[in-house]
């Protein structure tokens, strides 16, 4: 599976570089990270919670940096097992600085899933996976925005990462917007409306 | 003889078990103390095992055992291979590979089990699985079939040169002569790609040995129950008659349920020989996608010589077939393809070059259909493109090369799967081709509906071929028949049953012999306690191998019976006959007694008997045809097509069976209801698909599309009846018979339905995808 995408973070490119290299700032970025630790110079290993579609489970796996051009550009290689099957690949990732001083992110990389999430998440994984990567740099610019805001106001500001269960939501939402059509989505989104509506109604009369 | 029973259109005898949930299955055995299994399989499809920690798995609560391949010892080797390699034939290559119980070092395919975790429950089993850790270095694989055998490719078993399995060439008369003669060669590279046989019930085994009977029992899903006694005891250093296999009602075979040894059979035999405790495993429906074999891979490079008046002057395939990581089935499916390449077509030359590959995939041995498909698809798809290019309607171009009816035996100068010579019984194959023509209208389709129905811009079509089934192969069967004391009549047999109707058509065979209800014949498959003679149900044979062995250890069991009423009631045996389980004098229906009186006399208690009497009123006889009776017929079906959503609306579809004498109707068109429903399959559904690393992407039965009764048409069935010469009861097999034709049909009424796009079909399974890439290719 080919990976590609680009996004723009709302920051200098030295800061963004500091970020996406911060092993702690990555964990919490990406929800469903239960560890992350530096072993070497450039290599981490950690443990991430993966939910696709019918596919859960927990991956055990190791992140090696390379190439680094700081703060330019870095590779990577991700290398990941556990219950629900396997996940390697590799990725190169560009940092390039904006006029308005944001930086734009651009990456491309190939994944290879094997195992139960290769054989019954085949469906979903593109489209999650996407959605993992964007959901994730979203996360990471949050928390980049915020160590930038507490530095001018020189306070202490708490980045609070979206929880797990957010995460999976948002990812959730987006994998259900490529696969059903608008009017679709537009339908299921009364029909949980109503629903919720329904439930509050029958909660409050319960109340009563 | 008031009622004759065989030809009856009569409901199953079976039924009433099985409709209420009284039948039982594997999963059903329930014995106090018995353990489950469940395994670690791989996720790779071709990987080195560097080491693997089972010592968390151990110590979890409730399991029992958890075995490694180290730990089975010298236990550990590869099974005996299912079907012997071939003989040393002249220009034969075969390199036998069979799979092992454990992953020692080398995983080939994904789903090869790397340990068996055996628990208290399988809830605990599962668990336990996921506490296992094994090392396993990915290793490259070789998936695509047109690329395993280049130099440079992965190798599934590494000390041999190359991914080859074995090599074989047939040559009939002279094709590279019939070829400089030809008006018109026509060339194509087809390609057939893999399907699972999807039945209902997964595969599943109970195995008990006990220690102090000194006896093991295994239930198990198979088809060849007689074959795993014998296998399992000769593995494991029992007697025969220590070891009982009962395959009881199986939930459809289709072909990979006559596999053996699967691994867990030997597993799960030796665990609790090791143990002396029950253990049960069931599959699920995912390990069935890896750990079930599957069928129909093959690339053909294949063309046809014909004059310029249609004539088949001959036909030429090479052709790769996929057997996955190892061979056990030996060259069966493409020996099979290889004798349905020519149709039912009387082609004077031919030949053909077999290449077997092994593949990072699941193993591949027969599925109902087993490499006919395959044949008959090449054959009617060069004869379709062949009509086209030569302007001959395709109906008549098919009439002009059937084999004719005084042809018979036909000869056809190759040999088949049994490395025996291939011949045609008998047939009448024209006529089952006209009057499927007839029964879907050809003539007025053609000249009217269809062009009515282009005019208001509706894209039909109709397909129809011809085809033949090599079936009702030997070696032989065996049957024992009994008159119990109160009358009824029990029957053993040693193929298995897995939803045939077994228990019916045997039942109305026997009955005719011994004027007693088909209710009141007890049938018993697939228990070696009650037959141990025997190999098992495949190959569309069981009606005609077992039914011909019951039929004649019943017409012995008829001439005991009339002996010994001649003497009981002073009657010479002409003038007697059976009727409602009596013997009556014909002419004074006053005069008789019942058979069970008889069979108690057949036995008596006290007193003396000639000398040479045997006991009761039973027989054991056994069938083994000269060769296999083969079956014929024609499919035809109108298809309407959506051309910007390629979805599909099958209008009509109609079979013509002639599969000789017809034992039961209702159950013959059960079969090919069935047979068609996975033709349809094949054609437009199922298709496994697998990635470069070799990893299956639809491993599910959400994303694994079996059809469904909304996508199966109503299917209209008329019938041909050319007795078979080979047997008594002159039937030939229908199992297979529904599902072979319908890929080529379906080709043609799909191209027929868009011929304004040029479509031309050289790939089965399609799908609505596939189909759209196709057409879109034809405009550019």
């Amino acid at each position: 599976m080919k990976l590609q995408g680009e996004y723009v973070f709302d920051g200098p490119i030295g800061e963004v570089w500091e970020i996406i290299r911060d092993p702690e700032v990555l964990a919490t970025a990406l929800p469903g990270t239960q560890s992350l630790e530096q072993v070497g110079e450039s290599e981490y290993v950690g443990k991430m919670h993966v939910r696709i579609g019918p596919v859960a489970g927990v991956f055990a796996g190791k992140i090696i940096v390379s190439d680094e051009v700081p703060p330019e550009s870095c590779t990577l290689q991700v290398d990941g097992k556990g219950a629900p099957g396997f996940a390697n690949g590799i990725g190169y990732v560009k940092l390039f600085e904006q006029e308005d001083g944001r930086t734009l992110m651009k990456y491309e990389g190939e994944m290879q899933v094997g195992g139960r999430l290769a054989n019954a998440g085949q469906r979903l994984i593109d489209s999650a996976s996407k959605s993992m990567i964007a959901q994730g740099l979203e996360s990471l610019n949050n928390a980049l925005k915020t160590r930038l805001l507490a530095e001018e106001e020189g306070i202490d500001i708490e980045y609070v990462p979206p929880s797990e269960a957010e995460f999976a939501a948002a990812v959730a939402k987006d994998v259900a917007r490529e696969m059903l059509p608008p009017a679709q989505m537009a339908g299921i989104a009364l029909a949980i409306a109503a629903v919720v509506l329904l439930l509050f109604f029958l909660l409050k009369r319960d109340e009563d | 003889m008031t009622e004759k029973y065989v030809g009856k259109r009569m409901t199953r005898t079976e039924d009433p078990r099985l409709l209420t949930g009284q039948a039982q299955f594997v999963d059903d055995v329930q014995i106090p103390g018995m353990l489950h299994a469940a395994f670690l399989r791989s996720d790779y499809a071709h990987a080195r095992l560097k080491s693997i920690d089972v010592s968390a798995a151990r110590e979890r609560p409730g399991v029992v055992a958890v075995f490694t391949a180290e730990d089975m010892g010298e236990d550990w080797r590869p099974s005996p291979p299912n079907v012997s390699p071939p003989p040393g034939m002249k220009g034969v290559t075969f390199y036998s590979r069979t799979p092992v119980p454990l992953v020692k070092d080398t995983v080939r395919h994904a789903g090869e089990a790397l340990a068996i975790v055996i628990a208290e429950s399988r809830y605990i089993a599962e668990d336990a699985v996921e506490d296992i850790w094994a090392d396993l270095e990915p290793l490259d694989a070789a998936v695509d079939l047109e690329t395993a055998l280049d130099p440079d490719a992965p190798l599934v078993h590494d000390d041999l040169e190359s991914n080859l399995a074995a090599h074989l060439a047939q040559e009939k008369g002279d094709y590279a002569a019939a070829r400089e003669q030809a008006d018109l060669v026509v060339k194509r590279r087809i390609v057939i790609d893999r399907c699972a046989a999807g039945a209902m019930e997964n595969r599943g085994i109970v195995a008990h040995w006990d220690p102090k009977a000194e006896h093991l029992t295994v239930w198990d899903t198979t088809q060849a129950p007689i074959p795993i006694r014998n296998g399992l005891a000769a593995l494991f250093g029992l007697t025969a008659p220590q070891v009982r296999v009962i395959a009881p009602f199986v939930g459809g075979g289709f072909g990979p349920k006559i596999m053996l040894y699967y691994p867990e059979e030997v597993l799960l035999t030796w665990a609790t020989l090791k143990m002396g405790r029950p253990i049960k495993w069931i599959e699920d429906r995912r390990e069935n996608f890896f750990a079930t074999t599957q069928e129909r891979g093959q690339v053909h490079y294949a063309e046809m010589a014909l004059n310029k008046e249609g004539r088949i002057l001959g036909i030429r395939h090479d052709f790769l077939h996929d057997t996955g990581a190892y061979n056990p089935y030996g060259l069966t499916i493409p020996l099979n393809t290889q004798s349905h390449a020519m149709g039912a077509y009387d082609v004077p030359n031919y030949a053909s070059e077999i290449k077997v590959v092994f593949t990072n995939k699941t193993i591949v041995t027969p599925v109902r259909g087993a490499g006919r498909p395959q044949g008959i698809f090449l054959a009617e798809r060069l004869l379709d493109i062949a009509a086209r290019e030569l302007g001959i309607d395709r109906v008549e171009i098919r009439l002009k090369n059937l084999i004719p009816p005084d042809a018979f035996p036909y000869e056809h100068k190759i040999i088949d799967q049994a490395f025996a010579p291939l011949v045609f019984d008998s047939g009448n194959y024209a006529a089952t081709l006209e009057k499927a023509a007839a029964m879907i209208g050809y003539q007025k389709f053609i000249e009217e509906e269809q062009p009515r129905l282009r005019a208001e811009g509706k894209h039909v079509g109709l397909g129809i071929v011809p085809f033949v089934e090599t079936s009702g192969v030997g070696p032989y069967e065996g049957g024992r028949v009994t008159v119990e004391t109160d009358g009824r009549v029990s029957v053993a047999t040693g193929v298995g049953t897995q939803g045939q109707g077994h228990f019916t058509s045997f039942a109305q065979i026997v009955s005719d012999q011994l004027g007693v209800s088909p209710r009141d014949v007890r049938i018993v498959t697939g228990d070696t306690d009650q037959f141990h003679w025997g190999t098992g149900t495949f190959a569309s044979r069981g009606a005609v191998v077992a039914g011909n062995a019951i039929r004649a250890a019943a017409v012995t069991v008829r001439k005991k019976v009339l002996a010994l009423a001649s003497k009981v009631l002073e009657t010479p045996e002409e003038e007697l006959e059976l009727v409602d389980g009596h013997v009556r004098v014909a002419d004074i229906p006053r005069k008789s007694i019942s058979l069970g009186e008889l069979a108690a006399m057949a036995n008596p208690l006290r007193g003396a008997v000639e000398p040479g009497t045997e006991p009761g009123l039973e027989a054991t006889d056994y069938f083994g045809p000269q060769y296999g009776a083969t079956a014929n017929g024609a499919h035809a079906l109108i298809v309407e097509v959506d051309p910007e959503t390629m979805m599909i609306d099958i209008k009509r579809y109609v079979t013509v069976e002639d599969c000789g004498t017809v034992l039961n109707p209702l159950i013959v068109d059960g079969q090919i209801h069935g047979g068609v429903a996975l033709g349809i399959a094949n054609s437009y559904y199922e298709q496994l698909i697998y990635d470069e690393n070799g990893q299956l992407l639809n491993a599910s039965l959400a994303d694994y599309l079996i059809p469904t009764s909304t996508e199966i048409p109503r299917i209209e069935i008329g019938h041909e009846e050319t007795r078979s010469p080979l047997n008594p009861i002159g039937n030939k097999g229908v199992g297979e018979a529904g599902t072979i034709p319908v890929p080529s049909a379906f080709a043609q009424a799909m191209e027929d339905a868009l011929s304004d796009y040029g479509l031309e079909v050289l790939e089965m399974p399609l799908s609505p995808n596939r189909l759209f890439e196709l057409v879109h290719q034809g405009k550019e």
